[in-house]
């Protein structure tokens, strides 16, 4: 009985000179600590449940806004429980705040720079990016930063802010997307059947795409031989493995049908033909 | 390619059947895109055609009403195509089919017929020569000797048309296939093809 007279004495001791007791407090902790276990355990099955049903994008979206609903649902059940005169911490509040308000002034920029990055979605999770001059895999968009794994697999953390101000390109925002090549073949081979084989090579290709069609034609006679270009409409998400793996694919094609990628080479004219003999004996004559 | 699995399982069953092709050689694209001879459709008209579509082969372990993808493969090659501009289209599985007035004969390994309803719901004549459909909606049915979808294109102007699938195998005691795309679907949303960058 004494333990529980004495516990019951130490909830109701009033803190910081106000009437909020060590009661209140320890409620608000507890409700605050169910809340965010009830946040977590709520978005883990969300995530388990909803994982293919949904793009990646959109889920994580959904489940940091479930998440942060709950934790403040909590807070405002959490908050009349200490309702009190708080007037005896307004002063140190006040000058509290001023100094959080200049260390957070980053932070802020960067919560209402990411809202605006999820309201508008430049980039999404799993694009192929390029935000200022980092490239590579967007891993996650959270409230404060974005995270991208480069090509090289490092991982780089971006305040959301940078993200917001920077040049931002997105290689995967379109469906498709088109690329080039140049192949140049010698001046006696035939333009015409080598523009016909690199077509059947494109038709053969699942992801060199029907529509827009790929072109292919002589761009330019030049110093070496004759340059055809090849332009190809592909799916985005997979062009750069069809761009690495179609040059090649043209270049045995045309070799198979004996047609030939020349080497750079000049003809070069003489006025009068060389003496070669002649200038052999000068050094003989000096001598 | 080939592909080797270990199955360990003592009530599981392995199943195999033609599912939406839309998987070889990679996932790219959820959508399938069939061109075929221009038809001209006069104004509230309904007519029936027969179009091919190129087949894919699932096989899958089934248990306790979960099934798992082992291996997906197709004996025919694969195009891809754009439908619509590059910002706002979709990339689709494209095919070239004749147009068939009946069931025509086809290798059920290779392609299956779609009983295709053309619905011309305006009142202008309009010109025809694709058409889109969602691979979560397909119906495919399969018996040994066909593979069978059946759906219905409401044109519902002269570049806009919707396509639907319909629950029903086109010749009796067909099989219905497994729907590979319904697992990862949300069951209360309609997915029906939306054709709005032009018909022909």
């Amino acid at each position: 009985m004494v333990i529980l007279e004495r516990l019951q004495e130490l909830l109701q001791t009033p803190l910081f000179g106000t009437s909020l007791s060590v009661g209140n407090l320890l409620w608000l902790v507890v409700i605050l600590a169910l809340s965010v276990i009830l946040a977590r355990l709520t978005v883990t099955n969300l995530r388990r449940a909803l994982e293919n049903r949904m793009s990646k994008n959109e889920l994580e979206i959904l489940l940091k806004l479930i998440y942060f609903t709950i934790v403040i649902l909590g807070v405002v059940i959490a908050l009349p429980n200490i309702i009190a005169d708080l007037s005896g911490l307004l002063v140190a509040g006040g000058i509290l705040g001023i100094i959080i308000g200049f260390a957070s002034q980053s932070v802020v920029s960067n919560f209402v720079s990411g809202l605006f990055l999820m309201v508008e979605q430049p980039v999404k999770i799993g694009d192929n990016v390029n935000v200022g001059s980092i490239s590579g895999n967007v891993e996650d968009i959270s409230i404060l930063s974005t995270t991208v794994r480069t090509y090289d697999g490092v991982f780089v953390r971006i305040p959301n802010e940078k993200v917001f101000n920077s040049d931002i390109t997105n290689y995967w925002a379109n469906v498709a997307r088109r690329f080039d090549y140049a192949v140049g073949i010698r001046y006696q081979d035939d333009a015409g059947k080598a523009i016909g084989i690199i077509k059947n090579v494109l038709k053969d290709h699942p992801f060199v795409l029907q529509r827009p069609s790929p072109t292919v034609f002589v761009e330019e006679l030049g110093d070496n031989g004759v340059n055809i270009t090849v332009k190809i409409w592909s799916p985005a998400r997979v062009w750069w493995d069809v761009k690495i793996e179609l040059l090649w694919k043209i270049k045995v094609a045309l070799e198979a049908e004996g047609i030939e990628i020349p080497f750079p080479q000049r003809t070069v004219w003489f006025p009068e033909p060389l003496k070669m003999e002649e200038r052999q004996k000068v050094p003989h004559e000096k001598g | 390619m080939k592909v080797e699995k270990s199955v360990i399982s003592q009530r599981g069953k392995i199943v195999v059947c033609p599912i939406e092709p839309v998987n070889l050689p990679e996932k790219v694209a959820t959508y399938m895109e069939i061109d075929f001879d221009p038809l001209f459709l006069e104004p509230f008209s309904k007519t029936t055609i027969y179009l091919t579509f190129p087949i894919e082969i699932g096989v899958f372990v089934v248990a306790k009403k979960d099934i798992k993808p082992l291996d997906v493969f197709s004996f025919i090659p694969q195009k891809y195509s754009l439908y619509g501009p590059s910002n706002g289209g979709v990339i689709s599985r494209w095919a070239y089919s004749p147009v068939y007035a009946a069931i025509p004969e086809v290798n059920p390994f290779e392609c299956g017929v779609m009983q295709l309803t053309l619905h011309n719901t305006t009142r202008e004549w309009v010109e025809v020569a694709r058409a889109l459909f969602e691979a979560y909606s397909m119906k495919i049915y399969y018996s040994d000797e066909l593979v069978s979808m059946s759906a219905i294109m409401r044109i519902l102007s002269s570049k806009t048309a919707e396509t639907e699938f319909f629950k029903e195998p086109l010749v009796e005691g067909m099989k219905k296939a497994i729907e590979f795309y319904l697992g990862r679907d949300i069951p209360v949303v309609k997915h029906n093809g939306m054709m709005e960058w032009g018909l022909v």
